[in-house]
C-alpha cells in the first residue's frame, strides 16, 4: 500500500532553496544564510515513505544494519516516515499515539558533530517543530525544555533522541524521532487533555505533505546552525563553555516560555517527580539553570519539566 | 586480585592513616586566587539534591572570566601552593590538597575499588541501566548478572538523548553500582565496579572482614562509622 505524504528530496530541496532561504535572508541579524543552508542540506537527502510500520527508530537501526551488510553505509539525512506507527512509544516505555494523520519519522544523522553540538542537538527537533507551526499562524505555540513544543498547555509533538552505533563497523548516528499532531484529532483517554493537534487548534485540516516539507526545511536550518557555530567556535581561541552566545539557543531563547516559570522538574516527571524551583536560565550547554526555595542553584542536564 | 589477601596489613594502614589525601588541580589555565589556608576545614556540597556547594576553594580567572572553585569532599587543606597565589597556572597543575577523613564505609569502597575493574562514566550525564539489564538485576540482583565486553548495559542520558553504553571491561558480574537513577554522574566516575564471579566469595571475605575488625582496630578520635 502506498503512503498518503510522499515528499521527496527534490521537493524538499526546492523548498530549502527557495521558501526556507527567502524566509532566513529577511532577518539581518543571521549571517550567511546560504552557507548554514548548505551545512544542513543533507537532511533530506534520502526520504523512505511508508504507509505503516512499527516504529521509525527501529527501522532506522534496520536500515543501517542491511546497509552495512551490503558494504555500503547509510546516507547522513536520511528521513523514515510513515502514515502510522503501530507499536510507537515516547520515552521510558510510554505509549505514543500514531494514528494516519500526523507526522511520524525518523532522521538519521551520522556523528560527525563537536562536544557541544552533539549535546545541544535534541534542541533543534523542538526549534524546528515550533517554527513550523508558528509559520502556521499558532503564535502560541512555545518549547518546553527539552524540545516539547506545547500549546495552551497541550503537547502539539514529542521527541526522542537515541543514539545508535553499527555493528559492524562500529560507526555512530544519532536517531531523531519525531511525532507532531496535524490532522489526527482523536486521542486515547489517557491523553485527551495532555496533547492537541494542529487541525485541532486551527479549526481546519493542515495540508501534511507542506508541513512535511517546512519541518524539514526548518531542521536543515537548525542542524545548519549547529555546524556553522563549531565553524566559528574553532576559529575563536576560547572555550565552548566560556561562549554564551550560540544562535541556535538564541533561538531556543526566543520560542520557549520555559525561562521565569515555576516548575516541577525530575528525571522521569510522570513517575518520579523531585523538586519545584524557578527556571532563572540556560547554560551554553544547553543545560538547564534553576532556583529552589532555599535560593540555592542547581544545574540539570537532563530530564523533564512540567510547569506549574 | 591477589588469591592471599593480607588483611591486617590493609587494615593496619587505614588504621594507621585513616583519611584519603584529594589532590586539587588547576581545571584550565588561568590566573588563580585562593579562598583558604593551610589547616582550614572544608565542607562538601551538602542539601537534598547536593545543590548547595562545598567550600570555597580557589578562583580562577580566564579570559576576564573568572570561576570559583568549591570544594567536592570534606576534610581539612593539609597544602597549599601559596607560591601560586595570583599566578598563571596551565590546566591540571595541582594547587592544593584536602585530607578527607574515612568513614568505615568508605574504606570498604576504597578497598574495593582497588580490586574491581570499575567502568567509568564517558561524559556527565544521568545513566540507568538497559532495560534488558535492569529486568534481570529486578528479578536476580546485580551480583547474579555477568556482562562481558560488547554488551550494551547502561543507558546515557543527556539533554533528551539517550546513547547505549557498551562494556568494555573484562567480563564478570556486577558487584557495585555507583549510580543512582536520576542523579548526574562526572565524566571519569565509576558507574559499576565488575569482578569474575570467582573472585565473588573473595571479596565478600574482604568486606566481612573489615566490618568485623573495625571495632577492634577504630581509634574512636579518628575512624567513623
Amino acid at each position: 500500500m502506498a503512503a498518503i505524504n510522499r515528499p521527496t528530496p527534490a521537493s524538499l530541496h526546492e523548498y530549502i532553496w527557495q521558501r526556507e532561504k527567502n524566509s532566513r535572508s529577511r532577518n539581518p541579524l543571521l549571517p550567511s544564510p546560504e552557507k548554514i543552508l548548505r551545512y544542513g542540506a543533507i537532511v533530506g537527502s534520502v526520504i523512505q515513505c511508508h504507509s505503516s510500520m512499527d516504529r521509525t527508530m527501529d527501522q532506522a537501526r534496520l536500515h543501517i544494519c542491511d546497509l552495512e551488510k551490503t558494504g555500503a553505509s547509510v546516507a547522513s539525512g536520511t528521513v523514515i516516515l510513515a502514515d502510522t506507527l503501530i507499536r510507537s512509544k515516547g520515552r521510558f516505555s510510554r505509549s505514543w499515539h500514531a494514528p494516519v494523520g500526523g507526522l511520524w519519522g525518523c532522521l538519521i544523522l551520522a556523528d560527525t558533530f563537536l562536544t557541544r553540538a552533539r549535546t545541544i542537538l535534541p534542541l533543534t527537533l523542538g526549534i524546528s517543530c515550533c517554527e513550523a507551526v508558528r509559520d502556521l499562524g499558532v503564535d502560541k505555540a512555545c518549547v518546553r525544555w527539552v524540545n516539547d513544543v506545547l500549546f495552551s498547555g497541550q503537547k502539539i509533538a514529542g521527541f526522542l533522541v537515541e543514539s545508535f552505533r553499527s555493528p559492524q563497523h562500529g560507526e555512530e548516528f544519532h536517531l531523531l524521532g519525531f511525532g507532531i499532531n496535524i490532522n489526527n484529532n482523536c486521542f486515547p483517554d489517557a491523553l485527551e487533555n495532555t496533547a492537541v493537534s494542529l487541525s485541532q487548534i486551527l479549526g481546519s485540516p493542515v495540508n501534511l505533505h507542506d508541513f512535511t516539507l517546512s519541518f524539514l526545511a526548518k531542521m536543515a536550518w537548525n542542524i545548519g546552525l549547529l555546524s556553522y557555530e563549531e565553524e566559528q567556535e574553532l576559529g575563536r581561541s576560547c572555550s565552548p563553555e566560556d561562549e554564551e552566545s550560540h544562535l541556535l539557543l538564541d533561538q531556543w531563547k526566543s520560542l520557549s516560555d520555559t525561562l521565569g516559570r515555576r516548575v516541577l522538574y525530575g528525571y522521569d516527571i510522570q513517575q518520579h517527580p523531585l523538586y519545584e524551583a524557578r527556571v532563572t536560565g540556560i547554560r551554553p550547554d544547553g543545560a538547564i539553570v534553576m532556583q529552589l526555595g532555599d535560593g540555592h542553584e542547581i544545574i540539570e542536564h537532563s530530564g523533564e519539566l512540567q510547569y506549574l | 586480585m591477589s588469591e592471599e589477601i593480607d588483611f591486617d596489613a590493609i587494615l593496619g594502614k587505614y588504621h594507621s592513616d585513616p583519611y584519603d589525601y584529594v589532590e586539587i588541580c588547576a581545571t584550565h589555565t588561568g590566573r588563580v586566587s585562593f579562598k583558604i589556608a593551610e589547616g582550614d576545614t572544608v565542607n562538601s556540597p551538602s542539601g537534598e539534591w547536593l545543590h548547595i556547594p562545598g567550600s570555597p576553594l580557589f578562583e580562577i580567572t580566564r579570559e576576564q572570566n573568572p570561576k570559583l572553585v568549591t570544594a567536592k569532599t570534606n576534610g581539612t587543606i593539609s597544602s597549599v601552593r601559596q607560591e601560586l597565589e595570583g599566578q598563571f597556572v596551565e590546566a591540571g597543575e595541582k594547587l592544593l590538597t584536602i585530607r578527607h577523613p574515612l568513614k568505615k564505609k568508605e574504606v570498604i569502597e576504597g578497598i574495593l575499588k582497588e580490586v574491581l575493574y570499575l567502568f567509568p562514566a564517558p561524559e556527565r550525564a544521568k545513566y540507568f541501566f538497559s532495560l534488558d539489564i535492569q529486568s534481570r538485576i529486578e528479578k536476580k540482583g546485580a551480583r547474579a548478572i555477568t556482562i562481558k565486553p560488547g554488551d550494551e548495559i547502561i543507558i546515557m542520558s543527556l539533554m533528551k538523548r539517550d546513547t547505549p553504553i557498551y562494556y568494555t571491561g573484562e567480563a564478570g558480574v556486577i558487584h557495585s553500582v555507583y549510580f543512582s537513577p536520576g542523579l548526574s554522574v562526572d565524566q571519569g566516575q565509576p558507574l559499576i565496579g565488575v569482578c569474575a564471579s570467582e573472585k565473588l566469595p573473595l571479596i565478600q571475605k574482604v568486606i566481612t572482614r573489615v566490618k568485623a575488625d573495625w571495632d577492634k582496630l577504630a581509634d574512636p578520635g579518628h575512624l567513623e562509622d
